[in-house]
């Protein structure tokens, strides 16, 4: 399997972590990840905010990248798949899609609409198979309690995104038990992270972010899991205040999604860049058995 | 033939503050056909099993807004939800009081809030006096007028939004979903005068603490996209009045912050919203990030063809006078 990789500026950056780990995972699943250069960020919910038709535009310009190359174009992040998908939604409005040419075109861009945007959560579970994954394992998270936190722009607008239901999606628990975990249900992880208005008004999303992770914590979870990066900063990166603000103690570690099918496929933490999370994921780790060969 | 019965579990909430100690969920178990509405279910327990059920509801067709509450934990209206899916998905049907709202007994909540939120935004038209009404008839708009109110002006104010919102949860500030989407319904009407004000005022009342997890939009029963008509406030609120809040200074900044290498450059988009002073209280925490992941602070890029993407920031940049 070939895909354009588009791994997001926060994968690129603070969040290497989440590249590493998926350039591991991919490479033992026999994924090709094509690497693009001139990608440009995804305008992450933000530029969108300050100017729509702009935030269509720059995204047709990576979605035309990915055509020219007649590839499906697979994120690592929940909203870059959500920003990329939305563009290409806006731009079935001829509208849209009249402005957005006139400016592309002459500059020999061609979007034409042909290239999936996926996101690798769902490579793994609809392309790869559970099965696969299932017989790849050789480290099973066996007796380990997991909180899948999926992160708004996967599953809504439910009627745009035309994946799995926003309020009982399963695919995340679903490649989780294939890793030999236990996924925990809890109401928050379909929930918002915080993490667009941690830059706007940081105790409030603090305090939602605290929120998700008791919420989990109190349902048995003793490790979370997420498909975005940006939901990583906020449960990860800002537990410490996010903790304070809920007044409890939260102690939990959040692995990036395919650091856990990396640990469960046989990786080592270094190659899985687990030291550079600000919450300890040692004692997680700890539990696990040896690879087996 | 009609469908055969099915036995429904059905979970309520009850609680009576200053009377129960804490709420407590009571079962019923009842025997309907899958089709038939949560609402319906319930006046069915209340005639025949429990006449002390309080709940609030009216029309029973999806128009008058009254009977939102938690169904398997989604905010929606009672009447137009059938057992039958709940039941499928979930196996039981747990019915909880809208949230974010006060209880005032069982499934009945107190809507001071989301109304005193309807009537901050001013919920009326302020006409121009310089343009009256012409006489005898009222004042018309063209179809593309009538268009830019996309569907909000179907919404019934049920509060479901506001109950399925984490920015109202979490911060009193917050106007909530409902009394957004009615601002932007009297924001795009040409008939009112008021645009300018209206605009200028939200970006200081709460606006900008829209999280845009898209959760009212799933939550609305009649497809008024709350957040995807908060998204087109923010655009316009920064047209208006330019970036002079945290939010729109994160939004505008985050913009010419990728235009610059084609790629976030993430501690400098913090200064740029905050401001060198504004960040100071960040420092501690931002501190402790950059151990870990010291590249945060690193100026990365730029990609390749960023003049492609400059033409294209050029083509789309806001013109004066807009």
């Amino acid at each position: 399997m070939r895909l354009a990789y588009y791994p997001g500026c926060v994968a690129q950056e603070s969040g290497r972590e989440l590249d590493l780990a998926t350039r591991w995972v991919c490479r033992s699943l026999g994924i090709e990840l094509v690497e693009f250069p001139r990608f440009s960020c995804c305008g992450s919910g933000f530029v969108d905010e300050a100017n729509e038709t702009l935030n269509v535009a720059i995204n047709a310009r990576n979605l035309a990248i990915a055509e020219g190359a007649g590839l499906d174009l697979m994120t690592v992040c929940s909203t870059c798949q959500g920003m990329l998908t939305l563009a290409k939604i806006r731009l079935q409005d001829p509208a849209v899609r009249a402005k957005v040419d006139a400016v592309l075109r002459p500059m020999g861009i061609d979007y034409r609409g042909t290239s999936k945007v996926t996101h690798l959560l769902r490579v793994l579970v609809e392309d790869v198979g559970l099965e696969a994954i299932r017989a790849k394992v050789r480290r099973p998270l066996a007796g380990i309690k997991v909180g899948a936190f999926y992160g708004c722009h996967l599953l809504r607008p439910s009627d745009e995104l035309q994946w799995e239901s926003p309020e009982e999606p399963h695919a995340f628990e679903d490649l989780l038990a294939a890793l030999g975990a236990e996924p925990v249900m809890y109401r928050g992880r379909v929930l918002c992270c915080g993490f667009p208005i941690q830059f706007v008004k940081p105790e409030t999303a603090g305090r939602i972010a605290g929120r998700q992770i008791l919420d989990a914590k109190d349902h048995g979870a003793e490790a979370m899991a997420t498909p975005c990066p940006l939901c990583h900063i906020s449960l990860d990166a800002y537990q410490a205040p996010a903790e304070k603000l809920v007044g409890r103690s939260l102690d939990m570690p959040i692995f990036h999604l395919p650091q856990l099918v990396g640990l469960a496929l046989g990786a080592n933490p270094d190659e899985l860049g687990l030291a550079r999370h600000l919450v300890p994921t040692d004692a997680v780790v700890a539990k696990l058995a040896p690879a087996s060969r | 033939m009609p469908d055969a019965a099915v036995p429904v579990p059905l979970e309520v909430y009850r609680f009576a503050p200053g009377v129960d100690a804490a709420p407590t969920y009571r079962r019923y178990d009842l025997a309907l056909t899958p089709h038939t509405p949560v609402l319906t279910a319930l006046l069915k327990v209340r005639a025949e099993l429990d006449p002390t059920l309080a709940l609030r509801y009216s029309c029973r067709s999806a128009i008058c807004g009254s009977c939102a509450m938690r169904i398997n934990g989604k905010s929606r209206l009672a009447c137009e939800t059938p057992v039958g899916p709940e039941l499928e998905r979930h196996g039981r049907v747990v019915v909880e009081p809208m949230a974010n709202q006060p209880v005032l007994r069982d499934l009945v909540v107190d809507q001071a809030p989301f109304w005193q939120e309807y009537e901050r935004i001013e919920p009326h038209l302020k006409l121009d006096p310089r343009h009256p009404m012409p006489e005898g008839r009222p004042n018309p708009m063209t179809p593309a007028e009538v268009e830019r109110f996309h569907d909000t002006p179907r919404c019934i104010a049920c509060a479901a939004c506001y109950s399925a919102c984490p920015a109202v949860a979490a911060d009193p500030a917050f106007p909530g979903p409902m009394a957004l989407a009615k601002l932007y319904r009297f924001v795009v009407d040409p008939r009112d005068a008021a645009r300018q004000d209206r605009l200028v005022r939200i970006q200081t009342e709460g606006l900008w603490l829209c999280l845009r997890c898209h959760l009212c939009t799933e939550a609305c029963p009649k497809d008024v996209r709350p957040s995807e008509r908060i998204r087109d406030l923010k655009e316009m609120a920064i047209a208006a009045q330019g970036p002079t809040e945290p939010g729109s200074r994160h939004a505008v900044g985050f913009a010419s912050n990728v235009r610059e290498r084609g790629t976030l450059q993430e501690a400098k988009l913090v200064r740029q919203t905050f401001g060198v002073l504004g960040m100071l209280p960040q420092v501690p925490q931002g501190i402790r990030i950059w151990r870990k992941k010291p590249e945060v602070t690193r100026r990365p890029g730029p990609i390749e063809g960023l003049d492609e993407l400059e033409r294209i920031y050029a083509a789309f940049e806001p013109k004066d006078g807009r």
